[in-house]
């Protein structure tokens, strides 16, 4: 019996190896010939969009394009509307798809996901600047050849090609994130949201910083513009004290409250404390040396001046910790007389009910408007492993372009707008009330007008809104009411004077240089812990504690080699092509 | 030749003994199955991953294909300034975890035994373990609301009792400690005194009639009976604990860390997760994880091997 089932056994296994042995043969002739039609249909659909003349003029390929954003969901949005990922298919063949990979940190998600080397076909991140931490993760990855060169790709596009001219894009773009002397002309990021116009500032102006609420500052008859010092500040949150105010809910006010997104170090705030900007501390003084804040006397005055605020409790104890709900709910409930920072365009605003506080004086000059040549935010790359690289390309020049931007910030033409005489879009009423009344809703539209942002990951960048669509803002011409509130706050800050006397400036953060420096993980690890160790300070019993806390920071600064990067810099800043902004 | 030859047929027969018994138990062994895969695919292969501790991690080559650096990340951890103090950070935080916090549950268990009402039992053991089944962002979420100054409950008390009502307690370090160990116990000592509950429960009723025959009290009982017997117990979860000397829990202690109390709330591991995740240094972050584990196997081995002579109660 045992001997008969050997041999059944036996049988059937020579048969199984021959059948797939055949099969496996079969296989890869058809894997050769499914390649070999593949490339046939490649050539067939090039050869359609040569000659084909049904097909559009913005046609690529018909493929899937997806992509992984490591950027939150605050930003961005993966959900598409159907019908626009069907006209998106219709104009390019592109089936067009992103995930969006949450994580707690947006870097987190980025280290992740390259170290798990199963990327899509694009990639996209933060990159506001070289200096941004993201910098050195996706540096590391371009120079170990992850990414495909964009140099070339860019050659044959319509306004990625711009990035290629000299003059378009500014310095930091240029020399410290896209065509880094090191790649010898190669590209392996796409820096987006470059304008087209350097130094433009869009229409209705955003006002930053810090705003007083409009009632106290009348009952005590203070013009907050003329808050321009600490000292005038420190008066003016005494006086809220002792003016006794209340919140919405008959609450004591407190004087000075955090910002409308939470507890942190607010530089605005205490400008002509600050040595450099509260994201940098590091600047030129006058007499051209280059210095962090923990080497000049105004990290103690400011310590003093906050422990001062701090036990007349003039300042919200949990000022640089609270978390954004807590920090929120006072904004809009009026606990904070001073809201430390939000800006003029937020929707609790439009009423103009708090007005913008200063802006107060330099460390070591009045109050001078300074405004960014151009500045970029954020980036996208395409892996190596990406078959027809040169579609990505071309997907993101025909989102660049005015068609494609039309769609991701307009939608379709008929359902969201119509065409006005001179062929700008005019957004329908409709979609502008739904958007007042119920913002999820108009969300499932699908275009950037309604806060859904997918377009802008490949798509925003040459961006001159007022020339190619009539209006800076989606719906600014219908939409009257939506930014007056921000209108008349930019107004009441003479937006415009102090425009006309803007520095513009094109040049390079002075912590961007941290990912070519050879301590740079522990220097900027000593960074953040004189931040850490400077609100350690604003906490500390005695000025003593708090000076020893700060020579503390300074030693770990100068032991991680903070005197060489600041030689750096200097070097840097006396090369015009890596000028530094202090 | 013949001392050679003559052990093969006692080998012979205990091995196919050993097969016999394993025949015997084979729904058992299926049942163990599950178990060892589990192991194997989530703690024996990511061991692999520990090869990125001696090598520089590059993307496009893997952690196989990425180039040898041999103990360069071990070195610059230690030459770093800020390597002792981590070092002591950890030690302290899962010292007062391991050693004060050990006598909590078991009193704990020692209490709910003599508890005689099932109702009450039952209820104050619910109340007891579901701290455990909450994050910690809820809870260091609650600690922050609770403890803060002005408007937190505990300094409403202390103001309304005449006090100080605006000490920032998450922000000044004496009170960190006090803190920590507070929310640690409270989430935890419910759930960690199941397993004496549960060795308690297998300790003899008779040994109880003849200690009360005996005229011995209830602390004597505890004293004499319960404790001695649910020694083995104690003795090994110490030693389990004991290879997690150089971790001291990190989303407690990432979520409690305030720029206040940051010299004595930076451990390891929050520096592993800096390094590792938030600069992309993988290399350098899986040296000081392994160094982790290392130092928690040696102790393991070590207190094992004491406890084997002094007790007589080991792991193996």
């Amino acid at each position: 019996m045992n001997k008969l089932w050997v041999k059944l056994f036996a049988i059937s296994l020579l048969v199984v190896v021959l059948i797939s042995g055949c099969t496996s043969n079969n296989t890869g002739n058809d894997k050769g010939n499914a390649n070999a039609g593949k490339e046939a249909d490649g050539q067939k659909n090039t050869a359609a969009s040569d000659t084909d003349t049904t097909k559009p003029a913005t046609w690529i390929a018909d493929r899937k394009i997806k992509g992984l954003v490591f950027m939150g969901t605050d930003d961005y949005t993966e959900d598409m509307n159907p019908e626009v990922k069907a006209k998106i298919k219709e104009l390019t063949g592109v089936d067009f798809e992103i995930q969006i990979m949450k994580a707690d940190h947006s870097i987190d998600g980025l280290v992740a996901g390259l170290a798990s080397g199963d990327l899509p076909d694009f990639i996209a991140f933060y990159l506001n600047n070289s200096g941004r931490p993201e910098m050195p993760v996706v540096l590391k990855a371009a120079r170990e050849g992850m990414f495909t060169d964009l140099a070339p790709l860019m050659k044959d596009t319509k306004v990625y090609s711009k990035y290629l001219q000299d003059g378009f894009l500014p310095l930091d773009t240029q020399f410290g994130v896209m065509f880094r002397p090191e790649f010898n002309g190669s590209a392996y990021f796409a820096h987006m949201n470059i304008n087209r116009e350097g130094g433009y500032t869009g229409g209705v102006p955003l006002i930053g910083g810090p705003f007083i609420r409009k009632d106290i500052a009348e009952a005590l008859n203070v013009d907050p513009r003329t808050i321009t010092t600490t000292d005038q500040l420190y008066d003016l949150a005494k006086k809220i004290k002792a003016g006794n105010f209340k919140d919405k809910n008959g609450k004591d006010v407190t004087p000075i409250g955090p910002g409308y997104w939470g507890g942190h170090e607010i530089g605005r705030l205490f400008q002509d404390l600050e040595w450099g900007a509260d994201d940098q501390r590091i600047m030129q003084s006058k007499d051209g040396q280059i210095l962090h804040e923990a080497e000049t006397p105004y990290a103690l005055k400011r310590v003093d001046f906050v422990k001062k605020l701090l036990s007349e409790k003039l300042l919200q104890p949990e000022f640089f910790t609270m978390d954004e709900s807590r920090a929120t709910e006072g904004a809009l409930n009026g606990s904070w007389a001073i809201i430390a920072d939000m800006h003029s365009m937020q929707d609790f605003e439009q009423d103009g009910h708090y007005l913008p506080l200063g802006p107060l004086n330099n460390v070591d000059s009045p109050y001078q408007m300074k405004v960014d040549f151009k500045s970029g935010y954020s980036a996208w790359a395409i892996p190596t492993t990406t078959e027809n690289p040169e579609d990505i390309m071309k997907f993101a020049d025909f989102l660049a372009s005015r068609t494609g931007k039309l769609l991701w910030k307009y939608g379709l033409e008929g359902r969201d707008y119509t065409l006005d005489a001179d062929g700008n879009p005019l957004v329908k009423q409709e979609v502008i009330d739904l958007k007042a009344k119920d913002p999820n809703e108009a969300k499932k539209l699908g275009f950037d007008g309604v806060g859904n942002s997918w377009g802008n990951i490949l798509g925003s960048t040459d961006n001159d809104n007022t020339a190619d669509f009539g209006e800076d803002q989606w719906g600014d011409k219908l939409n009257q009411g939506k930014s007056k509130g921000a209108k008349v706050i930019a107004d009441y800050w003479n937006w415009a004077d102090k425009r006309k006397n803007a520095e513009v400036i094109d040049a390079y953060t002075p912590t961007s240089f941290l990912g070519e420096f050879a301590n740079g993980t522990e220097l900027k690890a000593a960074f953040d812990n004189y931040n850490d160790s400077l609100v350690q300070a604003y906490y500390s019993k005695s000025e003593d504690d708090a000076k020893k806390i700060l020579d503390n920071a300074l030693k770990q600064l100068r032991a991680a080699g903070l005197d060489d990067y600041l030689k750096l810099v200097g070097q840097k800043n006396a090369d015009p092509k890596t000028k530094v902004k202090f | 030749m013949e001392p050679s030859t003559l052990p093969m047929p006692k080998l012979k027969h205990h091995a196919s003994t050993l097969w016999k018994r394993i025949l015997l138990h084979r729904y058992l062994y299926l049942m163990l199955l599950p178990c060892i895969a589990f192991f194997i695919i989530f703690a024996y292969i990511p061991m692999g991953g520990l090869l990125l501790a001696f090598k520089e991690y590059k993307f496009n080559k893997g952690i196989l294909g990425s180039p040898w650096v041999g103990l360069q990340y071990f070195k610059t951890f230690f030459n770093s300034y800020q390597s002792t103090e981590l070092i002591k950070n950890t030690l302290i935080i899962s010292g007062m975890k391991l050693f004060i916090y050990l006598p909590f549950p078991i009193i704990l268990a020692l209490m709910f035994n003599e508890i005689r009402s099932r109702w009450f039992k039952n209820v104050s053991q619910s109340i007891l373990y579901l701290p455990h089944f909450l994050s910690w962002v809820v809870v260091v979420g609650l600690i922050q609301r609770i403890l803060a100054p002005d408007t937190g409950l505990f300094n409403q008390v202390v103001a309304d009792m005449g006090g100080d009502g605006s000490t920032f307690f998450m922000m000044e370090p004496k009170y960190f400690y006090q803190i920590m160990f507070g929310s640690h116990l409270w989430k935890s000592i419910g759930w960690d005194s199941i397993i004496y509950m549960a060795a308690i429960s297998g300790i003899n009723p008779d040994m109880y009639e003849a200690a009360k025959i005996d005229g011995a009290g209830k602390l004597r009982e505890i004293w004499s009976i319960t404790i001695p017997s649910i020694m083995p117990t104690i003795v090994i979860l110490f030693i389990l604990s004991l290879g997690n000397i150089l971790s001291a829990g990190f989303d407690q202690i990432y979520l409690l860390r305030t720029p206040g109390n940051m010299q004595l709330s930076d451990i390891l591991d929050t520096y592993i997760i800096r390094m590792g995740l938030q600069s992309g240094q993988y290399g350098y972050a899986t040296a000081v994880g392994m160094m982790q584990g290392l130092i928690g196997l040696v102790l393991v081995v070590i207190a094992n091997r004491i406890s084997r002579r002094v007790s007589e109660t080991s792991l193996w």
